[in-house]
């Protein structure tokens, strides 16, 4: 599926145009929509019986932000938190976060913000993170009022929106919005840089050698 | 001649089909996805009517999904409609009461089983050649969850209990005793020989059900008297006519159960010898079973749904015609014609069966009773098969109805023997599988006890735990493209059982993929979920010892770091390429092995799969993954990393049979110790000594290549010299004193290892270079560094490297014949 990955790194025509490359990682609760919102971002697709995720999975996709081409590397990380032991390897070096709940459910969102105090103790210090509230389309549900997410969203410097993988609500654009908010200003290699997966590996010093792009 | 064996009068089968009704306007249930359609959840419910088995009741074989919510129900189908007997003065008292008696027989089975029939009539009864009964369509209601699932109202006029019409039609009464109402009108057609109310209108004859209702005297006397047979009424026996009046008690209570009825001494001399005799253990023995009859011909051609479109029961019309003539915006539809095949339609149509019987014509008698034991090797080595297809793929084989016959008559032999016949059915089945039997021979190879059952009724699978939420967001979410697992019933099923092993299992956890683990053993044995439980419960402590527990990074670590040294050892050149893009087993192999590949493949495949990984141990899997890797390889080797993980994301398909091929060879050609793990079950694993097992993960991870024990070395020194090459790097002195005889001295010492390059190991490097079929042990000393050299052949892409685990000296005291003294 090698040649999933868009053609657009050569962005349209110009030659002078900045290429980035990310790490972003999904967290959240089991069943909240994480693997759906890739699906969505990645292909424009939805599976209603997406499958679980075990261990993790890693897409990628690209978008275009005025004069630069944005790579996006996403792991898609299993919810269980039995899986948790796993998840630092994927965060490790991550420079943007994508923290999902379903709107529909509490404990869901009680379980983002565990999410969001690991990330800021524990990853990359300056990385980005989104506080996405899934499954809007079943709003006559809603048990997580939007305000309130919004609040916390705030208080800790969070993107925040709400989304929905079933509608395509508002997932290009958590995904642009958080394009927007790395920091873009030292150009480096470009694409097709295998070896970028080294970061990912134990042993290697993941946050050192992660941030060689685009910082 | 043969096929009289299989042209019983008994073994035909017919098919009826409706259609589910469907879901209007919402299409989302409360959990935001979409309703299952009811057709699915029919299928579903009506898988168990299939287990039903009695010589009164019609055996129900399949139920197959159409277009547009059309089920199809295939039932065996024998014998002729009681209706066509009547008014012909055929029957006498005595058969009359034997009818009864057969009647009453069946309804029992199925209200013991919490079935209602609920359209019961003489249509529905099948008079056999032999005079005995059996009894038709009894599941229809339950499986439509008592007509909630069907637009159409299931009663039968004259047939169906006042009560059902007050309730009304769209009702859903199922008390069974509206079948004992059924019976009594049905007896009292008997004994007056005369369809009742004939001339009426259809409504005219509901109405006249109702009437009944007035006035209190006896019903049967006044059906008698309204048809001139007051006479016939007067002269009968009581004993019947109490039956029958009984059964025609207004209210429904008054009615008495089957179970009460059986009880009357009028049906003593019908019952059977009791068989309290027969023993518990075994089933009775049938040479093949309806169900085998309905798969050999499906598999010589047979269609049902090309039979009912012969049969004018499936029509197609242009779709034009269904288009409504206005849709709202909440999506209810008007102006569109009603189907009238959206009605039930009653008529059955026999399947044709003349082409099976050509089919199998020329197959001998014998071959119905295949020899199994063979007092002399011999002569069963000069046996031949009985249809030769060895040769042709898998796939062929499972579709060819020869071969299936062969197949089916010797498994079902072997496993009415079993345990008995372990050792067979494990031989049998490393040539094939035959599909109709997967589930039984699965669980002969997972060495079920008989009493699974009662295990798993004691089990507590009710009691909410925390664990499940998981659980119930996993299932959605699990192989929900094939119709049982999707259907309801599969659901509740699957949740059972995943919450008795957790019960079962205290010291374990649920892990995100025990669900997908389950599924192909739910799959099997949908209508035995015990079965299913049983087959789990012994599959895991053979394949997955440990890997539930909470904590499983050590067994899993360990796991990977063995497969990472399988790839070294078979293909270096892939393993020096995963290893210089940092490719690891641990991004993409987890759900590989933690689910025996359940959730990376479809059902077919891993049915595929697991044929032949029950033959093996629980290090099989191993050469799976490294299979999956050499189908792959040449993307693999010419991308980087994201490429590759890419790839893993989203398998590509991969060819089975070839896989299971390949991964079966190395299995089979790879000595046990390279694969040995500290984890693995030693119930299951008979251990080749030593102590290989007890190095620790981190020291695993830097040996790049596997080691083996000195008995697997001396095994292939002894039995095949000529694929193993013993290189022993110690010092001359050492190597001079005393040494495996055809040894290779390469002193540790005298080697470069700066650059990559076999030359820079001596005179040998040739023998080393451009070989692959030969195993190469590496025998040192404990002072000897005993990672650097193996890891150096390897980065030069020597294959199957290994190093014996414990040195030189290991060999001194179990065999000293193979050493040698001055080799130099
Ligand atoms: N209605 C609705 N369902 C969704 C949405 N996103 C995901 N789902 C469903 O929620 C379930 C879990 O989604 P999944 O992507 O597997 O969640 P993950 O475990 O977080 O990766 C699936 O059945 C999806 O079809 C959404 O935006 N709206
Ligand atoms: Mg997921």
């Amino acid at each position: 599926m090698a040649n999933r990955t868009p053609a657009a790194q050569r962005p349209n025509g110009s030659t002078q145009g900045k290429i980035c490359q990310f790490k972003l990682v999904l967290l959240g609760e089991s069943a909240v929509g994480k693997s759906s919102l890739v699906l969505r971002f990645v292909k424009g697709q939805f599976h209603e019986y997406q499958e679980s995720t075990i261990g993790a999975a890693f897409l990628t996709q690209t978008v275009c932000l005025d004069d630069t081409t944005v790579k996006f590397e996403i792991w898609d990380t299993a919810g269980q938190e039995r899986y948790h032991s796993l998840a630092p390897m994927y965060y490790r070096g991550a420079q943007a976060a994508i923290v999902v709940y379903d709107i529909t459910n509490q404990d869901t969102f009680g379980r983002a913000k565990t999410w969001v105090k690991e990330l800021q103790r524990q990853a990359n210090p300056n990385i980005v993170i989104a506080l996405a509230g899934n499954k809007h389309d079943l709003m006559n549900k809603r048990m997580v009022e939007y305000e309130e997410a919004q609040a916390y969203a705030e208080e800790n410097g969070l993107l925040f929106m709400e989304t929905s993988a079933k509608t395509a609500m508002n997932v290009n654009d958590i995904f642009l919005a958080i394009a927007k908010k790395l920091p873009k200003n030292e150009q480096t290699a470009g694409p097709g840089g295998s070896g970028q997966g080294r970061r990912l590996v134990e042993g290697d010093t993941g946050a050192k050698t992660a941030g060689n792009c685009c910082k | 001649m043969s096929p009289s064996l299989l042209q019983d009068p008994e073994m035909h089968f017919g098919a009826v089909t409706f259609f589910a009704k469907e879901h209007k306007g919402e299409t989302c249930g409360s959990n935001g996805l979409p309703l299952t359609p009811n057709s699915i959840i029919i299928y579903g419910r009506a898988q168990i009517l299939k287990t039903i088995k009695h010589p009164n009741l019609c055996q129900y074989l399949d139920i197959i999904r159409g277009k547009h919510e059309r089920t199809v129900i295939v039932s065996q189908y024998c014998g002729e409609q009681l209706s066509n007997f009547l008014n012909k003065g055929l029957f006498t008292i005595l058969d009359i009461k034997r009818i009864a008696y057969q009647i009453f027989s069946g309804l029992n089975e199925i209200h013991l089983k919490k079935i209602t029939h609920r359209c019961l009539s003489p249509e529905n009864i099948l008079l056999q050649e032999n005079n005995s009964i059996k009894l038709f369509n009894y599941g229809l209601f339950h499986m439509t969850d008592n007509g909630k699932l069907v637009s159409f109202p299931i009663i039968q006029l004259i047939y169906t209990a006042p009560e059902v019409y007050l309730d009304g039609v769209s009702g859903n009464l199922s008390n069974p005793k509206v079948d004992i109402w059924s019976v009594g009108i049905i007896l009292a057609e008997l004994v007056l020989d005369k369809p009742l109310w004939q001339s009426l209108k259809l409504g005219q004859r509901i109405r006249k059900i109702l009437s009944l209702v007035q006035g209190n005297t006896s019903v049967f006397e006044r059906i008698a008297r309204e048809h001139n047979c007051y006479e016939k009424y007067q002269d009968l026996s009581s004993d019947l006519k109490v039956i029958i009046e009984d059964c025609l008690n207004i209210l429904p209570q008054h009615r008495p159960t089957v179970a009460e009825i059986l009880k009357n001494p009028i049906f003593d001399k019908f019952k059977d010898v009791p068989d309290t005799n027969r023993s518990k253990i075994c089933d009775k023995f049938e040479k093949f079973t309806i169900e085998e009859l309905y798969h050999w011909w499906q598999l010589a051609g047979g269609e049902v749904l090309l039979e009912l479109k012969k049969q004018g029961l499936i029509r197609s019309s242009p779709p034009i015609l269904s288009v409504p003539k206005m849709v709202l915006i909440d999506g209810s539809i008007l102006g569109q014609e009603r189907n009238p095949s959206s009605l039930y339609d009653p008529r059955v149509i026999p399947m044709p069966l003349e082409s099976l019987y050509q089919r199998f014509s020329h197959i001998n008698t014998y071959s119905y009773y295949p020899l199994i034991h063979f007092k002399s090797e011999i002569l069963a080595s000069v046996e031949p098969s009985p249809y030769d297809a060895e040769k042709l793929p898998l796939v062929i084989r499972e579709k060819d109805p020869e071969y299936q016959f062969h197949r089916i008559i010797l498994f079902r032999r072997l496993l009415h023997g079993y345990p008995y016949t372990k050792q067979e059915i494990f031989k049998e089945a490393k040539r094939d599988i035959p599909p109709l039997l997967r589930g039984s021979i699965w669980a002969s190879l997972l060495n079920l006890k008989s009493n699974y059952e009662q295990e798993y009724t004691v089990i507590d699978k009710e009691t909410p735990t925390p664990t499940d939420r998981q659980i119930e967001v996993d299932i959605p979410r699990c192989h929900q493209y094939n119709e049982l697992l999707s259907s309801g019933e599969g659901h509740k099923k699957l949740k059972r059982i995943l919450k008795a092993w957790i019960y079962k299992n205290s010291q374990y956890v649920y892990w995100q993929g025990l669900d997908s683990l389950t599924a192909p053993f739910l799959y099997l044995n949908f209508n035995d979920e015990a079965k299913a439980f049983a087959c789990l419960s012994s599959f895991i402590p053979k394949y997955l010892h440990n890997f539930f527990l909470k904590d499983n990074s050590a067994i899993i670590q360990e796991y990977l770091a063995k497969f990472s040294q399988l790839i070294a050892f078979y293909d270096p050149v892939l393993a020096n390429h995963l290893q210089t893009i940092n490719f690891i087993p641990e991004l993409f192999a987890i759900p590989w092995f933690l689910t025996m590949f359940s959730h990376v493949f479809p059902l077919h495949k891993i049915l595929h799969l697991w044929d032949k990984l029950l033959l093996g141990d629980s290090s099989y899997p191993l050469h799976v993954g490294l299979s999956i890797l050499a189908q792959l390889r040449d993307t693999l080797l010419t991308s980087g990393f994201n490429e590759c993980i890419l790839l893993f994301s989203d398998l590509p398909e991969v060819d089975m049979e070839q896989c299971v091929n390949h991964s079966l060879e190395s299995y089979a050609s790879t000595p046990k110790s390279i694969t040995a793990r500290s984890h693995q079950n030693e119930e299951y694993e008979e251990i080749t000594l030593s102590d290989i097992q007890s190095i620790s993960v981190q020291q695993l991870n830097k040996e790049k290549c596997p080691r083996i024990c000195v008995n697997d070395v001396i095994a292939l020194i002894r039995n095949s010299p000529n694929e193993v090459i013993i290189v022993d790097i110690r010092n001359p002195l050492q190597f001079n004193r005393c040494s495996v005889k055809g040894s290779l001295n390469i002193p540790f010492s005298s080697v470069k290892f700066g650059d990559i390059n076999i030359e820079n190991i001596g005179t040998y490097s040739t023998v080393l270079k451009n070989q692959e079929k030969k195993i190469v042990v590496i025998v040192g000393t404990e002072d000897t560094n005993l990672e650097l050299f193996p890891k150096y052949l390897l980065q030069c892409n020597v294959a199957k490297v290994c190093v014996l685990h414990g040195g030189f000296n290991t060999f001194l005291p179990i065999s000293p014949t193979i050493l040698v003294q001055n080799q130099m």
